[in-house]
């Protein structure tokens, strides 16, 4: 540069002299003048820049976020189980074939691989991703000994004249010889849930409830129901088929109180040939609840309700039966020439990680025996709910159905234990834990900083009293304090809804908030060392009031430190996460996290197989992410030490 | 040096103060009681046990009850006495009150039968720590450069980077499953000992290890090594009688958030290896809204941190003259 100049402005070596006309001295004058020293952030950037693991830590990171931000678009199978048949199965590599393929795939949506997805993909634009809502029949068929078994075709055939729709067939064995299970699952599409709407005044409603029929002619019919939202929230329905009505059953919870009521609330309305109801309430505080009544058989029927009565006695009796833990429930009566299922229920699942579902069916069963009902529990498995889109990603998922259509990948990365596609929940929890580090971060920023700034600026007595407050949560066991904390607000959780306030908006605040002792320490630390300086003094004399000087000539200056602990607290609490997610106070299902995962992963060890592939990447994603993201921070305290300022 | 103790303790009292009065009345206002269950009690019944468990007293009573060695009897105020056998002592003199879910057992008498199995876990586990973390950091200074050096960094960050969780998990199926040397949960034996405190220590190990490096690499590259590396000193003598005294600094710093982060992390670790120790009990009853149970083994393990930390910060001064305690 210098000797660039010296040739330009006409340096005359043999005199040693300059030699410049006017032209020459304006163009010097003018660089002069645009040249601004190199600031704070362009040095720190310039010497990030030559920290090779730093540098990369960054690329990779900033590729990352991009990839679980575009994740709705890309075509992976579902994060959410897909498969109704949702009991735990041993997890599959990607190479293995996948015995729960759907047989009868319509035409043209056939893959290669996949799992059960694939045949709910058919209204994915249309839904997102509430592929989680199928309609579910278990039907039980017996045969004589010689006989062709039946089942197959006959079954799907009723299935099918039911719904209007193909179904996914599962087969399995029956409990006593001679019999076999059927399960088909239908993909519901959007025009086939039920509404309840509510009116406007009051809390008195209208249910709609939609109801398929076996006859051709009239499939589906809707049919309205009066309501009465008087008594308290609504918690669950049922819809029920007899032989002379059809029946809304509906749960009201009253703050707290187990308030049951039943009522009738229509009369018959075209009874025959309707075999199959199903009701799926949309609204805010409803959870999911559907059911399914089978074969509205008259002489069968009083045994079968008989049978479901006794069932739910049973669990309101058995011990240690919390019903709001059970997530599904099926009762099969064993008295007819064929069993069917007649009672279905799903309610809420509220901490449902933490239950044993082998531990409840036993003391199910058991009570069940000690009653000499005639109810057998078939089965009892999770159901998950449903994962809704925010617009924008329902935005990203239309643009997936553009670019791919109904095409996606396989299991690349193997499925887990309940066949969901294992790359897809990696990718997907991605989102959820790096939306939970960062605004949990971005909670203890603001606290932090706030309060360190104030404490190091008003400083004496008030700086004193607030830093031992400090000190005294330092000492505190946080993790205790922060489990408590969850399971208080847990307890309030339907009223927080009310007023919008979400279960995970929660969690943010309760993790930013114990996040930020570090930060005030540092930054109080810093506005210590600043305050005294001219320009806070120049700013002082000029009347600025002292949040102005907190927020606009303190806070920029201690950016610097700021950044280096943000990104140094964000891999804190994404390791938090997955510590609240282990022990069932985290992220609920379905929505799926990191720290979800490497608990899934745990649950997947087995002495009979190791399924290493569960376990291993979401470790491997983790594991790569926690570490860049510390190399980063790492890389940052580096490039912005002033200490360290120009030296390299 | 009293002093400061002084100090410790009564910031200690004013903490213990305010994480018991806190909880207690976070405890007593949230709706929900611990008897609370999907079929109603009788009137009678529930009336019943509000009454043993003083739950129909007012709540600066049932405060009162809790904290002080009071003996209140339904006329109002006995201190130190009073013919009431069956009222508790109270926190201050060291009794947590009766469970309300385990409702034979006392708080005491849980922590009693549990408290042992965490230390034996938690002490191993820091051993692990120690030892696994100070040779591998001091190894890796000073085989600067190598590849051994390298590989023990690796470890060290993917040691931070890792959940214990995940790396409990890594050691089941190595150790048990694969290898089938050690069992896979439970507790009773030596045997079961090695796999969680191994899974405790590894993040703590990975952690000392890199701050060792680091504080071992500024002093070997301190003047007074020079001075006894010029007068003639054995190599192994300056190690160890002048560099590791330095060198190991940061790591006794280090020690107290690593023996809260122990504690922490036993939480999740004897819930995964099904070991009945105060972690497990403590996660069940936070879940099952056993309140006292909770609350006593946050103010037990508010008390452990705290005079641990304090034990620490005495054994940093001791080691480094230089340092002097904090007078403020």
């Amino acid at each position: 540069m210098a000797s660039k100049h010296k040739e330009a402005a006409g340096y005359d070596s043999g005199s040693g002299r300059f030699d410049l006309d006017a032209g020459q001295l304006q163009a010097l004058l003018n660089e002069a003048k645009r040249f601004k020293g190199e600031s704070l952030w362009q040095d720190a950037w310039r010497r990030l820049g030559r920290n090779r693991g730093a540098w990369w830590s960054l690329v990779f990171l900033t590729l990352f976020v991009g990839l679980s931000f575009f994740a709705p678009v890309l075509p992976l199978p579902s994060p959410m189980a897909l498969d109704p048949q949702s009991e735990p199965q041993p997890p599959f590599l990607p190479w293995e074939a996948s015995p729960r393929l759907p047989e009868n795939l319509p035409p043209g949506r056939s893959f290669e691989f996949g799992t059960g997805a694939t045949s709910s993909l058919g209204a994915f634009a249309d839904n997102a991703w509430r592929h989680r809502t199928f309609l579910d029949f278990q039907l039980r068929a017996e045969w004589l000994p010689g006989d062709p078994p039946p089942g197959g075709d006959e079954l799907r055939d009723l299935v099918k004249a039911a719904s209007g729709r193909s179904s996914a067939v599962f087969v399995k064995d029956g409990d006593e010889p001679g019999t076999v299970i059927e399960r088909h699952a239908v993909p519901l599409r959007d025009g086939d849930r039920a509404r309840v709407e509510y009116r406007p005044t009051g809390f008195d409603g209208t249910a709609q409830v939609l109801v398929v029929g076996r006859d051709a002619g009239a499939r589906e019919a809707w049919v309205d129901f009066e309501v009465d939202l008087d008594r308290g929230a609504l918690e669950s329905y049922e819809v029920r088929t007899s032989g002379d009505g059809i029946e809304l059953v509906y749960t009201l919870g009253d703050e707290g109180d187990q308030l049951r009521d039943r009522r009738y609330l229509a009369e018959v309305r075209g009874a025959d040939g309707i075999t199959v109801t199903r009701l799926r309430i949309d609204g805010e505080r409803v959870p999911l609840s559907w059911s399914v009544d089978g074969g509205a058989d008259p002489a069968g029927l009083d045994g079968q309700t008989d049978a479901a009565d006794d069932l739910v006695a049973a669990l309101e009796s058995a011990d240690q039966i919390d019903l709001q833990h059970l997530s599904e429930l099926q009762v099969v009566s064993q008295d007819g020439e064929r069993s069917i299922v007649v009672r279905r229920q799903a309610v809420p699942a509220i901490g449902q990680e933490g239950h044993n579902h082998a531990d409840l069916a036993r003391a199910v069963r058991a009570e069940i025996a000690s009653r000499g009902s005639r109810a057998a529990l078939l089965e009892m498995s999770h159901l998950d709910g449903i994962w809704d889109l925010n617009p924008l990603d329902r935005a990203l998922v239309w643009v997936r159905t553009k670019v791919f259509g109904l095409w996606q990948t396989g299991p690349l990365l193997g499925t887990d234990n309940k066949g969901r596609d294992l790359l897809a929940r990696i990718v997907w929890g991605s989102r959820i834990s790096i939306q939970v580090s960062l605004v949990a971060t971005l909670c203890s920023l603001l606290i932090g900083v706030t309060y360190g700034a104030f404490s190091g600026l008003v400083g004496g007595r008030t700086d004193n009293l607030m830093m031992r407050i400090v000190d005294v949560l330092y000492s505190v066991p946080f993790i205790f304090v922060v489990i408590f904390l969850i399971t208080l607000i847990n307890e309030y959780r339907t009223d927080l809804a009310d007023y919008g306030i979400g279960y995970m908006t929660v969690f943010y605040v309760v993790i930013g908030a114990i996040y930020w002792l570090t930060m005030a320490r540092v930054v109080r630390g810093q506005v210590l060392s600043l305050k005294n300086q001219e320009f806070v003094e120049a700013a002082r004399v000029l009347g600025a009031s002292t949040p102005r000087i907190l927020f606009v000539h303190l806070v920029p200056n201690v950016l610097s430190i700021v950044i280096v602990y943000l990104t140094l607290t964000i891999p804190a609490v994404m390791l938090f996460e997955a510590f609240l997610s282990f022990l069932g106070l985290g992220v609920e299902p379905p929505k799926v996290s990191w720290g979800l995962l490497a608990v899934d992963g745990t649950e997947a060890i087995s002495a009979v197989k190791t399924f290493w592939w569960v376990v291993v990447f979401p470790a491997m994603a983790m594991g790569s992410t926690l570490l860049a993201l510390n190399i980063l921070g790492d890389g940052l305290r580096d490039a912005l030490d002033p200490k360290l300022r120009g030296k390299d | 040096m009293l002093q400061f103790l002084f100090r410790r303790l009564l910031w200690f009292a004013i903490t213990l103060f305010s994480v018991v009065t806190i909880s207690f009345f976070l405890m007593r206002a949230v709706r929900g009681g611990p008897f609370d269950n999907e079929r109603a009690l009788h009137p009678a019944i529930e009336a019943n046990l509000e009454a043993r468990y003083h739950l129909d007293w007012p709540v600066w009573k049932q405060y009162l009850q809790y904290v002080g060695p009071f003996n209140l009897d339904h006329e109002g105020l006995v201190l130190f006495g009073g013919d009431n056998s069956n009222v508790f002592g109270g926190v201050l003199t060291g009794d947590l009150g009766p469970s309300f879910k385990l409702r034979d057992y006392t708080v005491n008498d849980i922590i009693g039968q549990s408290l042992p199995i965490s230390i034996a876990l938690g002490s191993v586990a820091m051993a692990i720590a120690l030892t696994l973390g100070l040779t591998a950091g001091i190894v890796s200074a000073l085989r600067r450069g190598t590849a051994l050096d390298l590989g023990m960094r690796l470890f060290a960050t993917v040691g931070i980077a890792l959940p214990n969780f995940v790396i409990a998990a890594f050691l089941i199926i190595i150790f048990a499953f694969q290898l089938e040397l050690l069992p896979v949960a439970g507790w009773g034996s030596p045997r079961y000992l090695p796999l969680p405190a191994l899974a405790l220590g590894a993040p703590f190990a990975a952690y000392i290890a890199r701050l060792t490096r680091t504080g071992m690499l500024e002093v070997l590259s301190a003047d007074y090594i020079r001075t006894a590396r010029a007068k003639g000193l054995p190599e192994w003598l300056v190690l160890l009688r002048h560099a590791i005294k330095g060198g190991i600094l940061p790591v006794v710093s280090y020690l107290g958030p690593a023996t809260a982060g122990i504690l922490t992390g036993s939480l999740v670790i004897e819930r995964m290896f099904a070991i009945p120790g105060t972690g497990s009990h403590f996660v069940g009853s936070a879940l099952n809204r056993d309140y006292t149970l909770a609350m006593g083994v946050t103010i037990l393990y508010t008390v452990l941190v705290y005079g641990l930390n304090t034990l620490v910060d005495l054994a940093y001064t001791l080691l480094d003259p230089r340092i002097e305690l904090e007078n403020s």
